[in-house]
Order: C-alpha cells, then structure tokens, then sequence
C-alpha cells in the first residue's frame, strides 16, 4: 500500500513521518511533495494538511510538525503494536503505554486522527529499520497501515537515502524477482536477507572477492566487514579514491552520475526520471566500465572452456 | 567561456530525485543552481570535469583502465563467491549490467537496502 508522491502532494490531509528528518536529510520534501504544495483536494495547501512527526529526539523537523510525538528509543514497536490495539478498541494499559514515552491519551488521539483522515501517510526513515526491531518495525508500519484501510485510505513510504537506492531495488527484482540480497551461485536467484545480505557475508567471511560501485563500505560498515574487504581481491568502481578504495586491490575512477553520467533514476515513490548531465567527465561511465568488465570476463570464460573442455563452474 | 544552462536537471544525491533544477555550468564546473537545497547545491557544485584522480589503481599504483578492467575480470572469474555490492549511487542502466555481471561470475549481488 503505497502511492507516488503527486498522490501526496494532490491528496493526503494527515502525514506522519517516523523515524526521519526531512528538514535536514531530505529538504525540498516537505515544500515540492508532502507540505506546503497546493493539491487538487488540499486546495489550501498546508492549511488542509495535519503533520505529526514521531521520532526520539526533537530535531529540526519538529518544526515543521503540527503535532511532535517524542518516543523513547527502541520503543517504536510497542508505540505501533498499541496504535494497532487502539484502533481495534482494545483495552491498553494505560502504565504499560506510558513506557513509550507517550502517554495514552497522545496515543488515542493519534489513533482518532489517523482514522478520521480523509488520505494519510507514514514516511518511515531509518530510524524505524535501524533501531531494535529493524524490519519488524517496518513491518508493523505496514501492518498498521493496512488496518488503517479499514477506516480510510491509507498508505506507507519508506524515506529511501542514497541516490538511486530505490533504482537498485527496482532493477533486482525485475532482473531476479528479489529486490535485494540475490545469490545467483548456482545458476538461479536466491533470497534469504541475513544469509546473503552484505555485511553478513562479508563478517562470517563467506565471499572471496568484492566489486563494490557506487557505494563506500569502507567508510560506514563495521569494522570486522571492511577487514574481511581488505583481506579478500576488493574492485572499486568510484568517482573518487574512497576509504573502500585504499583498502582495494583494483580502483576505477568512473564519471559522476546525474553530472557527467547519463542514464535513469528511481525517486524512492518508484518513478524512474532521466538524468540530464551539464559536464563532460575525463572518466567512462560505470555503466561503460561495467559493459567492458563483462566482455572481458565472457572472453576469459570462453578461453578457459576452450583450452580444457569444460566451464569454469558447474 | 559561455556558460551552458541545463534546465530541468535531475538532482540524484537524496532519494527526493528533484528533476527541476536549472545548472549553468561552463565546462569545467557547475558555477550555478536553480531550485536545488543546500545538499543539492553542494552536491552539484563539488563535482567537476577535472582530472583529480588516476585513471586507474591496482594495488595502489596508477594503472590503465584496460589493465584495470582486466585484472578485475580475472579475479571475478577465480573467486568462488565473489560479491558485487552497492549499486545506490549508479545508473538503473548500471544496475542492470551489474546483475548480468554478478550471473555470469556467479556471484551475490546486493545493495544498500539490506543495511
């Protein structure tokens, strides 16, 4: 259950980001999407709009908020379970509540206002995914929002960061059917996020070589992950020598993407935009270098099969 | 030098993947934003045409990108379970041969999602 963010701009009157801070991480999201626009059925713009914002501490974007919900950390589960209990007239404790930092009648009025929302949204930052709980607080979002639908309608948005992460996920899941995580060691797609997600390979020590493009693990992974980077043949594709790229053996300097490389993104509602680039780099592209990495490796692959009958794998 | 305006640029720093901004850049560097935030701005703004950095590195020691490629390709194909990772900062166009790629070494591909 989930929407593009003309949706939002054209329709939603009750916005709830959790767990992010917009004002400083993603700026233009409040004034070109969520905010302040003027929609088709929220003529007034941000008059028509109700903004709460829960997150653990009061950041800049508090400031933005009609209503501030400050959480205890690591409580985001219990908050969402309690909304969920609310919303099904359930009996809650009023003690048990107020361990979340909230007290009941904070949680009850949320519940009233999610409910008597014309179209509502949660935007969930990392905050949600990246506190005790990780996917099973995006989970519970999603759960909550889907009884919401129940009452209204309702949608949810993960707050993606990077670039074209919401690209990536796109990509995989029509290349392979998963989205991300994907072992294609025996010829077909597996997905098992724990098993073969990054850094657990990388900690348990399971993979001997890395190409890593468009991102630096070297500068925001644990350290027993970037160890193991060092110890194994690691290939950089970057358009700077990174922290990943001193620990390599293999950079390659690759033209910046949306400013030198052309191409297309994904914006984190799933709509793929085309870059336009205002300079010319010295540098290929990573789509290119990626392009003659292949052809390299096919030419290999058929040399080797040729000289001894058989592939390189089964 | 006359500077070049691009309009409706696409700004891919954050995942809000703003497609109206205007850059004046006069070959070199973008010297101008319009419509951009300040994370924009300076994103666009820190990246030049210059040559900063080597073509190339293997083992820390400037290469070039044919030797590059190729000693990326041998240690692809020698690795059991080589992993390819990241794919946040590249193009959709980028991603999909990364995938190719990781099938034909098979290997593991992921990218920043699963943090």
């Amino acid at each position: 259950m989930t929407c593009t963010l003309g949706e939002v701009k054209n329709r939603a009157d009750f916005i709830v980001y959790w767990g992010g801070n917009p004002a400083e991480c993603h700026p233009r999201h409040f004034t070109k999407y969520t905010l302040t626009q003027k929609g088709k059925f929220v003529p007034r713009g941000r008059k028509d709009r109700t903004m709460v914002l829960v997150d653990i501490r009061e950041t800049p974007s508090a400031k933005a908020a009609d209503i501030f919900l400050q959480i205890k950390p690591t409580k985001d589960f219990e908050v969402l379970t309690i909304l969920r209990a609310l919303l099904k007239n359930q009996t809650v404790d009023r003690e048990l509540a107020a361990e979340t930092g909230l007290t009941l009648e904070q949680l009850q009025d949320l519940v009233d206002r999610m409910k008597s929302a014309r179209f509502g949204v949660i935007f969930f930052g990392m905050g949600i995914s990246m506190t005790r709980g990780k996917h099973m607080n995006s989970a519970a979002i999603l759960t909550l929002v889907a009884e919401l639908n129940a009452f209204t309608k309702f949608v949810a948005m993960p707050m993606r960061g990077h670039g074209n992460v919401t690209g990536a996920d796109v990509v995989m899941r029509w290349t392979t059917g998963y989205p991300f995580g994907v072992n294609l060691c025996r010829g077909y797609p597996r997905y098992n996020p724990g098993e073969f997600s990054t850094v657990d390979l990388l900690v348990r020590g399971d993979v001997d070589a890395a190409l890593i493009l468009g991102a630096d693990p070297g500068a925001t992974m644990p350290q027993p992950a970037i160890d193991h980077l060092a110890r194994i043949p690691t290939i950089v594709l970057d358009p700077k020598v990174t922290h990943t790229s001193r620990l390599a053996r293999v950079h390659i300097t690759t033209a910046v993407t949306g400013i030198s490389a052309t191409g297309t993104v994904y914006r984190m509602d799933e709509i793929p935009l085309p870059l336009r680039p205002a300079l010319k780099s010295p540098y290929p592209t990573d789509e290119e270098v990626i392009r003659r990495v292949s052809k390299a490796v096919e030419k290999k692959m058929a040399l080797s099969t040729a000289s001894n009958g058989i592939t390189m794998r089964a | 030098m006359d500077l070049t305006v691009v309009k409706n640029a696409t700004c891919t720093f954050c995942g809000c993947v703003c497609d109206d901004i205007e850059l004046h850049a006069d070959g070199v560097r973008i010297v101008k934003t319009k419509s951009a935030c300040s994370l924009g701005e300076s994103w666009f703004k820190n990246h030049t045409a210059e040559h900063l950095y080597p073509d190339a590195l293997i083992d820390g020691k400037p290469a070039t990108v044919d030797a590059a490629v190729d000693a990326t390709a041998d240690y692809l194909i020698k690795a059991n379970m080589p992993l390819v990772y990241g794919l946040s900062n590249v193009t959709c166009e980028a991603q999909r041969g990364a995938v190719a790629l990781a099938e034909m070494v098979a290997g593991v591909i992921d990218s920043h999602t699963s943090l």
